[in-house]
């Protein structure tokens, strides 16, 4: 099967510092892959040139079959996007700021309206759909960026922390959706922390650490590759955390019980 | 169980002050993702500069005396005091308007401090505080170097005068135009209680950022209109022979403040002539009648002075009191639902007509006119743009008088209000789209972004068309018809909209990013564009609108004149279109020229990103 996002040997700098160094994988149609690593890993980064906002220092990017830099604009309109920060035009209302993706991506003006109203009740966003985003929590600006990255149906959605401050049930609902998104036929990049929703979710992962990759595969190859009945969470830790999480966090309550 | 321990305020409420303080400088004055340090320092070198530029201007005169008299410098002083008085009010009330929101406390404020175990009144004592300092700042530091420089510039010539006189004579300027600034902070803050305490929270947070504009466009029409009075019109006001214009007359008091102060000085001088002159004749007599005019006038100044030192206490006092009775509270986090109007709807359905359903172009329309009307940079921008217009409309009204009278005695200035409006409100426009509302949130629409700039175009320029061009020529259209009768009013507004709409199309020929969501690069080269672009804008103006006034005259020249200006629109349009058949790169991250680019100290570095 052709891949249909490939990522080839990409390198990132700013300001002659690295931030990724010759990092490459595919993604087929229909497979989930989770992007992990610790702060600073080049996570963000990655996600950043994948969806075309940033160009590499050295690399390249595929999308079934062509670089994305030859039809840059052809790529992001089938890209789905929501970023790690909920940056959003604080003065429109969610139904202003959906419109305004919504007719940016050309979409006809009766089922952008038909989907908007939909997915904000999906959602659950109808009653504060035309109060100004100033006013929303951290978890309804998520809902917004989510509604936002599948207006347009798009073949390739790239979620960076997508279910940072979601609520539990809006958090099951997308646990349940990236699925079946994925059996549709869709592309999905998952960068995450939360090593227990990764594990559930992707088949494969590629995990990130100073700016290479230092493992890739599926999640019980990785497995395999430690020790017996280890969680991904013990994989990770031990390819990627160089202090002594129990030792550290004992030394943090020693140092928060501290008094004059 | 311990009990909870007593929070010492002190410390807290300095720590919040700082930190309202920080944000206020961070958040509000300059933006959150600039260099703080950069552009603190582009910030107080900009005030530095424009302070002696404009002091040396207004002193020119007293610079270049060979020989000055007492008498008349002191007369002479009085209307550049009352220029510097006015623009201490005006500036002063131009930088409140800008940090508007932050002057009371925020639902961010609520969010951050709410949780923390701090008391409500030390969170607003704190804000109070910070207010409070930035006011005086911004008062001190606008007239920090006129206050020195003008009295040295203004005594330069005056043999008679020595240095405690001059040291005299600073202290008083001084006095003055910081109460005045103070003053003008103080109206804003009390006005903004007052208004908040009239209407109620949830109803002022609708009609606040209106307001705010409204306000910005007084404030900027006084600041503009204050250079055009003239020197005997300000004698005129103190005497009492002419009855002052409302807006004159705080300025006037802190007028008075001043001369009470220190005015005297330069009137009392004694003449000291150069070497082999004598001081006989005309130039003798000129001296003393100046002095006898000057001293004449101190019992107004005494009256003039008390309402000054009256106004700023109780105009602090109502400040602070509205202030510290509205902010008792921290504020509520809900936002309050904007109610949708069935005027609103049928407003959005005449939009989605006017834009002909395609989507791109809905896009730039309802993106323009809601960034207009709610990002407050913009509405700033607009404010300004509205208040040059109004100021140039009451100069012109000023000098003709609304009479009507027939075409070729119209006066060119009645002809030129149009033009000079619109082309105000473009130009203002056109700045105005180089600004993102919010820089962080650019992703969003480069992500969204189909790579055809035409259609969100033509919607951004339609907005600008209906609310810049059509709306003002219709508010203007009455006065119109007062000055020129029916008919000749309705094809002067056509024409207007011909020219208007031509310069909209000409201002974004070249243009090559993407309005509202380019990142912002400042003009390379102002002290050569502006100047040069305000000289084409009178020239144009002055040029068109005798054009239009020989051309109304017959029926033939009309319809020339109109046949003309349909060409030329045609002609810009065809070459927009041209211009964008291929289709070109958009530019969203536009970067300004590397400060050290002419030193060549950059070569050397390569820049990875």
């Amino acid at each position: 099967m052709q891949a249909r996002l490939e990522a080839r040997e990409l390198t990132k700098y700013y300001a002659a510092i690295p931030a990724i160094r010759d990092v490459s994988f595919t993604l087929e149609p229909g497979t989930i892959l989770g992007l992990l690593g610790p702060n600073g890993s080049g996570k963000s980064t990655t996600v950043s040139l994948l969806t075309g906002l940033r160009e590499p220092s050295a690399g390249q990017i595929w999308f079934d079959g062509r670089n994305i830099t030859d039809r840059l604009v052809e790529y992001k309109a089938r890209v789905g996007y929501v970023p790690e920060e909920a940056h959003l035009y604080t003065f429109l209302s969610a139904r202003e700021h959906l419109e305004l993706i919504g007719r940016l991506r050309r979409l006809p003006a009766h089922l952008l309206t038909h989907k908007i109203s939909m997915l904000l009740d999906l959602f659950g966003l109808t009653s504060a759909a035309d109060q100004p985003i100033s006013g929303y929590s951290k978890g309804m600006k998520q809902k917004v960026l989510l509604i936002a990255a599948l207006l347009h149906d798009p073949d390739l959605l790239i979620l960076d922390e997508p279910e940072s401050g979601l609520d539990l049930t809006a958090g099951l609902v997308l646990r349940h959706l990236i699925p079946i998104l994925a059996a549709r036929g869709k592309t999905i990049l998952y960068s995450s922390h939360v090593l227990d929703h990764v594990e559930r979710l992707c088949a494969d992962v590629v995990v990130l650490h100073h700016g290479r990759i230092v493992a890739e595969g599926p999640v019980s190859q990785l497995r395999a590759m430690t020790q017996r009945n280890a969680s991904l969470e013990d994989v990770i830790a031990q390819l990627v955390t160089t202090i002594d999480p129990a030792r550290t966090a004992g030394d943090i309550a020693d140092v928060s019980g501290l008094n004059a | 169980m311990t009990a909870f321990k007593r929070v010492d305020e002190a410390p807290v409420g300095r720590l919040v002050l700082r930190l309202f303080l920080r944000r206020l400088i961070d958040n509000d004055v300059i933006s959150p993702h600039a260099d703080r340090h950069e552009s603190l320092a582009v910030l107080g070198a900009l005030v530095v500069t424009l302070a002696v530029f404009v002091t040396f201007f207004i002193s020119s005169e007293y610079l270049a005396a060979f020989i000055q008299l007492p008498g008349p410098t002191a007369l002479s002083a009085l209307s550049d005091r009352f220029l510097f008085i006015s623009a201490s009010i005006a500036v002063s009330a131009l930088a409140t308007l800008m940090v508007w929101d932050a002057l009371a406390l925020e639902p961010r404020d609520a969010a951050i401090l709410g949780p923390l175990p701090i008391p409500a009144r030390t969170i607003t004592r704190a804000k109070l505080a910070a207010a409070l300092v930035f006011g005086t700042v911004v008062a001190i530091a606008l007239n920090a170097v006129p206050s020195v420089l003008y009295p040295m510039f203004l005594t330069m010539n005056l043999r008679g005068m020595d240095g405690r006189g001059i040291v005299h004579l600073i202290a008083g300027h001084a006095t003055s135009v910081v109460m005045a600034g103070l003053f003008g902070f103080f109206s804003l803050l009390a006005t903004r209680g007052v208004l908040r305490l009239m209407v109620g929270e949830r109803r002022f947070r609708r009609i606040s950022s209106t307001v705010q504009s409204a306000l910005v466009v007084c404030t900027v029409t006084a600041l503009l209109l204050a250079p055009t009075v003239r020197k005997t019109v300000v004698h005129d006001w103190i005497a009492g022979t002419t009855p002052a214009r409302w807006p004159a007359r705080p300025a006037l008091w802190f007028l008075g403040a001043n001369e009470t102060l220190a005015g005297h000085i330069v009137a009392e001088t004694p003449v000291v002539l150069p070497p082999r002159f004598s001081f006989v004749g005309f130039p003798k007599r000129q001296d003393e009648e100046s002095r006898a005019a000057y001293r004449a006038l101190a019992p107004q100044f005494a009256e003039l002075a008390q309402r000054a030192w009256l106004s700023v206490p109780v105009v602090a006092c109502l400040a602070i009191a509205t202030f510290l009775w509205t902010n008792r509270r921290l504020p509520d986090q809900a936002a309050g639902s904007r109610a949708r109007s069935r005027l609103h709807a049928s407003i959005r359905s005449m939009a989605r007509w006017l834009t002909e359903a395609n989507p791109e172009t809905q896009a730039g329309f309802f993106f323009t006119w809601q960034t207009l009307t709610r990002s407050a940079p913009h509405r700033t921008i607009v404010a300004i743009a509205v208040a040059a217009g109004v100021t140039h409309l009451l100069i012109a009204l000023a000098a003709s008088g609304v009479h009507r009278l027939e075409l070729p005695a119209m006066p060119l200035g009645l002809f030129g209000i149009n033009i000079m409006v619109l082309v105000s409100l473009i130009a203002g426009f056109r700045y105005a789209v180089t600004v993102p509302p919010e820089l962080a949130s650019n992703w969003t629409i480069r992500m969204a972004w189909l790579g055809d700039e035409r259609g969100y175009l033509t919607g951004v320029k339609r907005t600008a068309i209906i609310a810049l061009v059509t709306v003002p020529l219709l508010a203007l259209l009455p006065l119109h018809v007062a000055l020129f009768g029916f008919g000749v009013a309705v094809v002067h507004s056509i024409f207007g909209f011909m020219v208007a709409t031509a310069t909209l199309d000409g201002l974004f020929l070249g243009y090559r990013q993407f309005p509202f969501a380019s990142s912002y690069v400042p003009i390379e080269n102002p002290k050569l564009l502006w100047p040069a672009g305000l000289s084409t804008v009178l020239l144009v103006t002055y040029g068109f609108a005798d054009v239009e006034r020989w051309a109304l005259q017959t029926t033939a020249r009309t319809l020339a004149l109109g046949a003309a200006l349909a060409a030329l629109l045609l002609v810009v349009k065809l070459i927009d279109r041209e211009n964008r058949r291929e289709r070109l790169a958009v530019n969203f991250d536009e970067r300004p020229a590397f400060a050290t680019q002419r030193l060549g100290l950059f070569e050397r570095i390569v820049n990875y990103d």
